[in-house]
């Protein structure tokens, strides 16, 4: 038996490809940093009641502390939301507004994700072969947009409630009492999912366990890229793009950057889980 | 109060004073200290007996005769060696009949561990009130109740029942607590001590209707020192309510000082004890104001420690709380701006529409955050459902893959 990579984009032959530009991997490091702090200072508001609640808040410096802790990875958020959203108008310029929106490497869902969701359950079930994906899988595409709809859901009404004044003077007051359920619950949603399907269908599922850095490390091998993006990987090199792909071996200290955070993430996502899971059943 | 009685001792003792001095039969205190003046005459006897002048001529007794209370000795020596009862009363008539309805005075007849004048005030060492020397100083009221209040045999004995748990900690909870702090802590004298509250004579337990501290009587007790307040809380919603007698659903009385404030464990309303503490005593009573309050921001960030967010007193008032019909009431939308205002300094008609008690599982209520409520859920339980399905399948469908590769031989 030959051993194993532990990172889960190490794994196969073929020379490393690029998957993730150092904008979008350095996005997404942002993203797990705030929304951690988002989360561990807002958690334990929502749990208020929760046992672990006060503990965590003392942990944190205090309820002000975590207030500013949160408003401050709020900003953070709102940073690289815009930053985004800049890179997309770049992206756009660059292919046009049509490839970006419903190119085969598109991040919105189209036709084809329906398909694939039917296939996959049909090869859960034994009723057919694997779906092959594209550059990104419905499960992909869902996990960005859900981002992208949480950060505007989330982040609208954690304004409303962050300056009450300025909006009361254009919304009535009782859309705080809105606002405060939708802020609450979306982000309930949000690491409720990130935490467990979103650590499974990147991580923990078997083909992948225990981690995938290929966005942090920003390349994967190629029968990884076969595997997991086989429309995309056959496409390029009908196109002949593959040359234009081939990346380095990483170096090690990003390895070892993108293990620790990588880890770490895992390991904090899922305590996370488990105090919420503590909060409900207390 | 406590300066009225000992103004009116100090001039009764004069008064005792100038009738005895006219008294032919009075006998100076100059011939009895011929004899209990001297140590030695006692030698071997009853050492109670030897009373130098010197302790005496610095008391509030000092112009007194001996036979002043001593009575039936007035002819001088040779006398009767038979011990002769000695009455205050007969001077300090009206503290005599208050002690003596007090519930020390039958537990002092029956079981004789209780208080009479002396144990408080000493014997021939009797200083008024406002003396420093004296036990009944206000700085020593509570040790010297605490003598009997703080002494396990007689807590024991007394208060070991559920129902006079409070009475167990009261002294030690008393000298951590405002007032015991303003006194021990700060020197303020003018703060209440025992008596203040329990009197100093007169002192019942409090489910006794005439007791200084039963709940009827509470808010002109509280009110003798916290001016103007009780006058507030009298026309307030819950001082109607404790002049009416009536309860509410839950069979509560209607607050009265300590209920809130509790009796003993007092604690100033700018701690952050204080600050969560009156929240979950407003509760007790107001249970689904108190669970929906906790939904709020303002609740929760109470209850992770802030002293920041509103508390029922921010809106309601400390004492003044009233009906929202109520016009005159700071929860009346007419005053709403100005409450909210408070706190939120921008506050406008918009903004005061916000519902700090909102329960978006009553839907005829909060029909607009029902339904949010309602789609923020459903959301949650079916993508959680659908993916978690999703995820258990998978793992079901490799499993399967893996144990048939398996037993197919082929290297996994």
């Amino acid at each position: 038996m030959t051993t194993r990579a532990l990172n889960a984009a190490d794994r196969g032959r073929g020379p490393y490809l690029w998957r993730f530009t150092p904008l979008q991997r350095t996005l997404h490091a942002f993203v797990i940093v705030s929304f951690f702090g988002l989360v561990l200072t807002g958690l334990p508001l929502h749990f208020s009641s929760a046992p672990w609640a006060q503990g965590l808040v003392s942990g944190l410096g205090g309820v002000r502390a975590a207030g500013l802790i949160h408003r401050a990875c709020a900003i953070i958020t709102f940073g690289y939301f815009f930053v985004h959203l800049g890179s997309l108008v770049v992206l756009a310029r660059r292919s046009g507004w049509k490839r970006l929106l419903w190119g085969p490497d598109s991040m919105m869902p189209q036709t084809k994700d329906l398909r694939d969701i039917i296939q996959m359950f049909k090869w859960f079930l034994g009723r057919g072969s694997r779906p092959k994906f594209e550059r990104f899988s419905y499960m992909e595409k869902f996990d960005y947009l859900a981002v992208f709809w949480g950060v505007a859901i989330i982040g609208f009404s954690g304004l409303l409630l962050w300056f009450p004044e300025l909006f009361s003077r254009f919304l009535p007051g009782w859309a705080f009492n809105v606002a405060t359920i939708v802020h609450g619950d979306e982000a309930l949603l949000a690491l409720s999912f990130i935490f467990t399907i979103h650590f499974f269908n990147v991580h923990l599922r078997p083909e992948k366990f225990p981690i995938d850095l290929v966005i942090f490390t920003g390349r994967a091998t190629s029968e990884y890229m076969e595997e997991e993006h086989p429309l995309e990987h056959a496409r390029v090199a009908q196109a002949g793009g593959l040359e234009g792909l081939v990346a380095p071996a990483v170096s090690r200290t990003v390895y070892l950057w993108s293990m620790t955070l990588g880890f770490a993430s895992l390991a904090l996502g899922v305590t996370i889980i488990a105090l919420v899971i503590w909060a409900l059943l207390h | 109060m406590r300066g009225m009685v000992c103004l009116a001792c100090g001039i009764l003792a004069v008064w005792v004073l100038g009738a005895e001095s006219t008294d032919a039969q009075a006998v100076p205190v100059v011939r009895c200290e011929n004899c209990h003046g001297e140590r030695d005459f006692f030698t071997g006897g009853d050492s109670t007996l030897f009373v130098p002048a010197e302790i005496f001529s610095t008391t509030a007794h000092s112009g007194l005769t001996c036979t002043a209370c001593h009575r039936g000795f007035e002819a001088g020596f040779p006398h009767s060696t038979e011990s002769k009862v000695v009455s205050c009363q007969t001077c300090h008539e009206q503290e005599g009949v208050d002690w003596a309805s007090s519930i020390h005075a039958p537990n002092a007849t029956l079981r004789g561990d209780a208080p009479m004048c002396v144990d408080c005030h000493g014997i021939h060492e009797v200083f008024r009130a406002s003396d420093r020397q004296s036990p009944t100083y206000a700085l020593n009221v509570a040790s010297l109740c605490g003598r009997c209040h703080a002494d396990p045999s007689v807590i024991g004995s007394y208060f070991a029942t559920a129902d006079k748990a409070q009475a167990r900690t009261a002294v030690a909870q008393y000298f951590e607590t405002v007032h015991g702090h303003a006194l021990t802590v700060a020197g303020l004298t003018v703060s209440a001590t025992c008596n203040d509250c329990h009197r100093a004579h007169k002192v019942l337990p409090a489910d006794s209707a005439e007791s200084s501290v039963n709940r009827r009587n509470i808010p002109q007790t509280c009110g003798a020192c916290h001016e103007g307040i009780v006058e507030v809380y009298e026309a307030s919603a819950h001082g109607a309510a404790q002049q009416n007698g009536s309860a509410n659903g839950t069979g509560h009385s209607a607050p009265v000082c300590v209920d809130c404030h509790s009796a003993h464990g007092i604690v100033r309303a700018d701690e952050p004890v204080w600050h969560l503490g009156v929240v979950e005593e407003c509760g007790t009573c107001h249970e689904e104001l108190y669970q929906t309050y906790l939904e709020t921001y303002h609740g929760k960030v109470t209850r992770l420690g802030s002293t920041l967010a509103a508390t029922c007193s921010d809106c309601h008032t400390p004492h003044n709380m009233r009906s929202a019909d109520d016009p005159s009431s700071s929860v009346n939308s007419a005053h709403l701006v100005e409450t909210c205002g408070s706190c939120h300094q921008a506050a406008n008609a918009n903004f005061v529409q916000y519902r700090p008690h909102a329960d978006p599982r009553q839907g005829d209520r909060y029909p607009v955050l029902h339904w949010t409520w309602l789609f923020m859920t459903s959301l949650l339980i079916g993508v959680m459902v659908f993916f978690g399905i999703h995820t258990v399948l998978w793992v079901t469908r490799l499993t399967i893959d893996h144990v048939r590769a398996g037993k197919a031989g082929t290297p996994s």
